[in-house]
């Protein structure tokens, strides 16, 4: 088997990696990075109905009868052909049900014919949503925390500490990429998201785990003579086919999953799919193209100066 | 030895195909009742329905314990008189709230969640009432209520200590109502109805012959709730109708199955042999984590869904490290016997690393994530064990003995140059 050069093209590697993040960042300022309703406290209450009602007038009615600021909108569901209005509050409120009834009411009195019908009503409080957004984050370092711990006890072999921090490298770039893709497509991050970046980490670390196990194997076989640029790119070359094959599997099954989600208008599933999709990939690249060519660096590195220390 | 292993691979296949058969139509023999895919417990999130937290209004202290132990009940009784039985209520201490779910049953048409919410939150009227319906007694006469050990009669009973008005009035209701039934009502709920046997006059009552503690002190709690300071209001709350759930399940199911017979052909189509024992492997896997939902009758969500799909990908990778591990090894010169023996050896350590790393993430999913990510979490950790089980243990037996066929005995079959005699 011809052994591919993966550390020769390292820079063109850093490059794309550095454009996909300036990408995110650079959304992330255009768009702004929106908290869903989850995060950050507030209320949304979804009808159906039928025939026209106008969203503008709607929201005035239900403005003068809380005496909150309302926003509200339409919106058509493509599978369903259904229409839907969407009443939210701004200033990240939360109502109690006796408003939402007053809610309810109000708009029933006013549209009489059009048989509104409460589909979905979410109501969070900020410091609730505040906390769950906490636990979040924490669950997300707390992983890359544990991760760094037992990828720098199983690997000693080959400088536990240095493929660790490789791996929470290659870790986070793949948390931006997952975040990038919530942010391009202006989904607002919500529990969904959590999750996403959750597996998207943990696909990711078994793909690098994959690798760094079998750079582990290989130094043995390979003896001391060889260099860790040629031990890298062999132990990734023999892990080619394999990194190939179970990416495609996984990206198969979560595109399948996608296309459902999306025509039949899954929103939970969709907005956990997407950026899944894009996850995948990157887990897959991130290791190859980031984490073993960065290791090798490392180790170079760290040989020099050994060295010039000798 | 050798022919007794050489069938393993049809013994996996036939318990596969049984627990198969429990996880989709379930097994009900004597004592052992393990539901079927069809029974199912689903988040509101698919089937519809309510999910509020009840904090208690304008109460500009932390709640005690014992308050929310009578706020509880309160809810409780009322979800009883409205046949809600399928229900989960927690209330959580240190935030001093008090969390509700329950389904809203595609059925119930006239069904008003919100002003259920709301209902559900209200101050309870406690009153007990003469055999004619008269109301003798209100609960602001009641002081406190708690349960207590009667020595003398070796039984639990409910101690009510009344307010002065409240003596009073008892004690002139009790003298005309000897022998007669005086019955407590939570609402328009009758929580109890005991018998009087004399004239109660000293300010303190007790309702005798409790079957328990517990329901001495259920009992108790109720009479309590009615001094309740405050009343509950649902800030956070989260409604979703059946409609718009209705459909999810069936298309994520038709979804993963799509999926996964995809995932099937594309490992037969390319691991040939190893690739069928895959499939099996995965099978195996998928039926272990569905009943690992239905047996503890576990509530599955839309992303708990999602977290099976994914760990079919997570199983995937297990069967191809090892068949290309397996695909190696023969090419390096080995037999087959020793190239199996090699491959599952090698593969180990590295889905071994994998899945653990995998399990730490899904065990702190589990303890930090609400509602939704705790079912990700927990079909992930279920999905990943299964794959130890299924993708590891069970794939090696299932090689190992399809490889003592003579006529399995063949390169292509492992996707391999040549196989060493």
């Amino acid at each position: 088997m011809k052994v591919i050069n993966f550390f020769k093209q390292r820079y063109v590697y850093f490059a794309i990696s550095i454009c996909i993040i300036l990408t995110g960042v650079v959304f992330a300022m255009v768009n702004g990075i929106k908290l869903d309703i989850q995060f950050q406290g507030g209320s949304i209450l979804k009808y159906t109905y039928v025939g026209t009602i106008d969203s503008e007038e709607a929201g005035n009615l239900v403005e003068t009868a809380l005496g909150k600021t309302t926003n509200a909108q339409e919106q058509t569901t493509v599978a369903k052909d259904e229409q839907m209005l969407l009443i939210s509050l701004a200033d990240n409120e939360a109502i109690t049900s006796q408003q939402q009834q007053t809610v309810t009411s109000t708009l029933t009195a006013a549209y009489p014919d059009a048989n509104l019908t409460l589909a979905e009503s979410l109501s969070v409080q900020p410091f609730t949503g505040a906390r769950f957004f906490r636990n979040g984050i924490i669950a997300i370092f707390l992983s890359f925390g544990l991760i760094l711990l037992y990828v720098g006890y199983r690997f000693k072999k080959i400088g536990g500490f240095s493929a660790g921090f490789m791996a929470i490298v290659a870790l986070f770039h793949d948390a931006f990429g997952g975040t990038a893709v919530f942010i391009i497509f202006k989904i607002p991050l919500n529990d969904s998201f959590i999750a996403a970046v959750l597996t998207i980490i943990g696909f990711s670390i078994n793909d690098t785990i994959v690798i760094y196990d079998r750079i582990r194997e290989n130094k043995t076989l390979m003896g001391p003579k060889t260099t860790t640029e040629e031990l890298v790119n062999t132990s990734i070359t023999q892990s080619m086919s394999r990194s190939i094959n179970t990416n495609i599997a996984v990206f198969l099954s979560i595109t399948i999953v996608y296309i459902f989600a999306q025509v039949y208008n899954i929103e939970s599933i969709k907005d956990f799919a997407l950026p899944m999709m894009f996850g995948t990939v990157s887990g897959c690249y991130s290791t190859i193209c980031i984490a073993g060519p960065l290791w090798t660096m490392w180790k170079n590195h760290q040989a020099k100066s050994g060295l010039k220390k000798a | 030895m050798k022919s007794k292993s050489k069938s393993t691979f049809f013994v996996v296949v036939l318990i596969t195909a049984a627990l198969a058969y429990v996880a989709f139509y379930g097994l009900h023999l004597g004592s052992i009742n393990i539901k079927g895919a069809n029974e199912m417990r689903y988040g509101i999130d698919i089937r519809g329905g309510v999910s509020a937290t009840y904090t208690p209004k304008d109460l500009n202290r932390a709640p005690t314990a014992a308050e929310l132990a009578s706020a509880r009940t309160i809810i409780e009784t009322r979800m009883d008189a409205q046949n809600i039985t399928d229900r989960e209520i927690t209330v959580d201490d240190t935030n001093g709230a008090i969390l509700v779910r329950f389904p809203w049953k595609s059925d119930e048409a006239n069904f008003d969640p919100q002003a259920a919410i709301s209902e559900l939150g209200e101050t309870a009227l406690l009153t007990f009432r003469d055999p004619d319906g008269n109301v003798v007694l209100e609960g602001a006469d009641v002081k406190t209520s708690y349960a207590s050990y009667d020595q003398t009669n070796a039984s639990y009973v409910v101690v009510l200590e009344l307010t002065d008005t409240g003596s009073t009035k008892f004690s002139e209701a009790t003298k005309s109502l000897v022998g007669k039934v005086l019955a407590i009502y939570m609402d328009d709920t009758e929580i109890s109805s005991p018998t009087v046997e004399e004239q109660i006059s000293g300010g303190i009552a007790t309702i005798t012959n409790q079957e328990s503690l517990a329901t001495a002190k259920d009992l108790s709690d109720k009479i309590n709730s009615s001094a309740l300071p405050f009343s509950m209001i649902a800030n956070d709350a989260n409604i979703i109708s059946p409609t718009l759930g209705s459909d999810a399940p069936a298309i994520m199911v038709l979804a993963g199955e799509i999926a996964f017979a995809l995932v099937c052909l594309f490992m037969l189509f390319y691991y040939r042999l190893p690739g069928l024992v895959a499939c099996v492997a995965l099978s195996l896997q998928v039926v272990g984590q569905l009943l690992a939902l239905s047996v503890p009758q576990f509530t599955l969500t839309l992303p708990g869904i999602a977290g099976v799909i994914l760990s079919i990908g997570m199983g995937v990778d297990a069967n191809v490290i090892v068949s290309e591990r397996i695909k190696e090894e023969l090419n390096s010169g080995k037999t087959l016997r020793s190239a199996i023996e090699a491959g599952f050896h090698r593969a180990f350590s590295s889905v071994f690393d994998g899945n653990i790393t995998v399990i730490i993430v899904s065990i702190v999913l589990i303890i930090f994530g609400s509602g939704s990510m705790l079912s990700f979490g927990y079909t992930l950790l279920c999905g990943v064990l299964m794959n130890f089980i299924a993708g590891v243990t069970a794939s090696r037996l299932m090689i190992s003995s399809l490889a003592c066929y003579k006529p399995l005995q063949k390169p292509y079959l492992f996707g391999a140059r040549r196989i060493a005699g």
